[in-house]
């Protein structure tokens, strides 16, 4: 179960490291994968609610101290969608790789939107721009690269994936 | 996966989401200065490794994108150097694709763009020069096309700058000739792609063609921001009219941030930069 334990961290560990080396290369980071979110939701779906809220609220922090335009937006957007990613596994959640998909970017729009309504710092006709193109385009990357974590890693983080 | 589906509806996961909400609005509702010192203590101490790591990332990024146009000059110039009647012109083609760094005649630093997830990365940047550079707030952010923004708060090592994207951003205006003034702010978004500025307060006398192009003016005296004679876009159309006072002009900016992975910071005093930037180009 340690090792279960450890194997898992590595795999968070290296997302987060690989958002950092990565991002440079993604191009433009509209559209670029959020590989942090992808490890808070893969901690979130494992993971009592109550910690995935505080996971999504430390990630959060950290992600406002980035971007520090709305800071608290971050934290709040990433606790509500990491505590409803975990409720959501228990209830909802299939194991199979399409279902992960659309679970990732559903999450990763979530995020975008409640970020947004909370900093209010943009105008309606770019919040729309943002919510209708240029998040759900994030979102979708931001899927397939939790896809493929997950085929990757499926055996170290336990997951038992069909197509 | 496991879970443990009797567990989930405890009191104690609830009570910690509840936390969680409250701490998250709290820190929302922070002052500003309050909210700069708990970002400034995460990226430099917790997120520090990772900045750096993304640091790095960027000047090999860049290392091998110079390599490249390298590659790519040296054997336009082989190829070119058949022809020596052209020799010289490409030269001098060559000496301006230098780059704006050169012609700054004030103190300045060159720094990566650290591109961030959040959607709101796109009205704040964060820098890779900071305190130790020599960068302040109130340091005006350019790249070879015109202005990018402004920096806001700064570390020993980050800064952060805010954008022409945000709603918060204001730079006192001129056309080329000095004839006609005014206050750009943002505008919105016109496409997903294309984010546009106003001019506003021209005197409704004053008539800007289409066309025009708008720099920073340089007033606020000794305390102004903005060197005189940055580009900042081009006007396109006419927005509002207050019939008898004033008109509102759209402009298409000279630099979009989506599009920019360095930027520099005029660590200076502010001057006049008039010349020292080409053409506005297309700020989409």
């Amino acid at each position: 179960m340690i090792q279960i334990r450890y194997r898992m961290l590595a795999v968070l560990l290296l997302l987060v490291a690989l958002q950092f080396v990565l991002r440079p290369f993604l191009g433009d980071s509209r559209t670029a994968p959020d590989l942090l979110l992808v490890a808070l939701l893969l901690y979130a779906i494992q993971a009592r609610p109550g910690h995935a809220a505080i996971a999504g609220f430390v990630v959060g922090l950290l992600a406002d101290s980035l971007t520090p335009v709305a800071f608290g937006a971050g934290a709040f957007a990433h606790t509500v969608v990491a505590y409803l990613a975990a409720w959501g596994k228990a209830v909802f959640f299939a194991e199979s790789l399409p279902v992960s998909a659309a679970f990732v970017f559903a999450g990763s729009w979530l995020r975008d939107l409640l970020v947004l309504v909370a900093g209010r710092h943009m105008g309606e006709r770019s919040l729309l721009w943002q919510l209708t193109v240029w998040s759900p385009l994030k979102a979708l990357t931001t899927a397939l690269a939790a896809v493929v974590v997950l085929v990757l890693f499926r055996r170290w983080l336990r997951v038992r994936v069909r197509a | 996966m496991t879970f443990a589906p009797d567990s989930f509806s405890s009191r104690r996961d609830t009570l910690a989401f509840l936390i969680c909400l409250l701490l998250s609005l709290v820190v929302r509702v922070l002052p500003a200065p309050a909210q700069t010192a708990l970002a400034t203590a995460f990226s430099h101490s917790i997120l520090a490794p990772f900045l750096y790591l993304q640091e790095q990332a960027e000047v090999v990024k860049s290392s091998r994108d110079h390599y490249v146009a390298t590659i790519g000059v040296n054997d336009s110039i082989a190829l070119r150097a058949l022809d020596a009647a052209g020799l010289e012109e490409e030269n001098a083609q060559l000496r301006a694709e230098l780059g704006l760094s050169r012609r700054l005649p004030v103190s300045h630093v060159s720094a990566e763009v650290l591109q961030q997830a959040l959607p709101t990365a796109g009205l704040m940047a964060r820098l890779s020069v900071g305190r130790a550079q020599g960068v302040h707030p109130g340091a005006p952010v350019v790249a070879p096309a015109g202005l990018v923004g402004v920096v806001q708060s700064v570390g020993e090592r980050f800064s952060d700058a805010i954008l022409w994207t945000h709603p918060d951003f204001r730079v006192s205006a001129m056309t080329a000739d000095g004839g006609v003034f005014g206050i750009v702010a943002p505008r919105g978004s016109a496409s997903p792609n294309t984010a546009l500025l106003e001019l506003r307060g021209v005197p409704y006398q004053q008539q800007l063609p289409i066309g025009t192009t708008v720099y920073t003016s340089g007033l606020g005296g000794a305390d102004g921001v903005y060197p005189r004679g940055i580009p900042i876009g081009t006007v396109i159309a006419v927005g509002e009219e207050q019939e008898g006072w004033s008109r509102t002009y759209i402009v298409r900016p000279a630099v979009h941030p989506a599009s920019i992975s360095h930027v520099i910071v005029i660590t200076g005093e502010v001057g006049d930069l008039s010349g020292v930037f080409g053409t506005v180009g297309d700020g989409r």
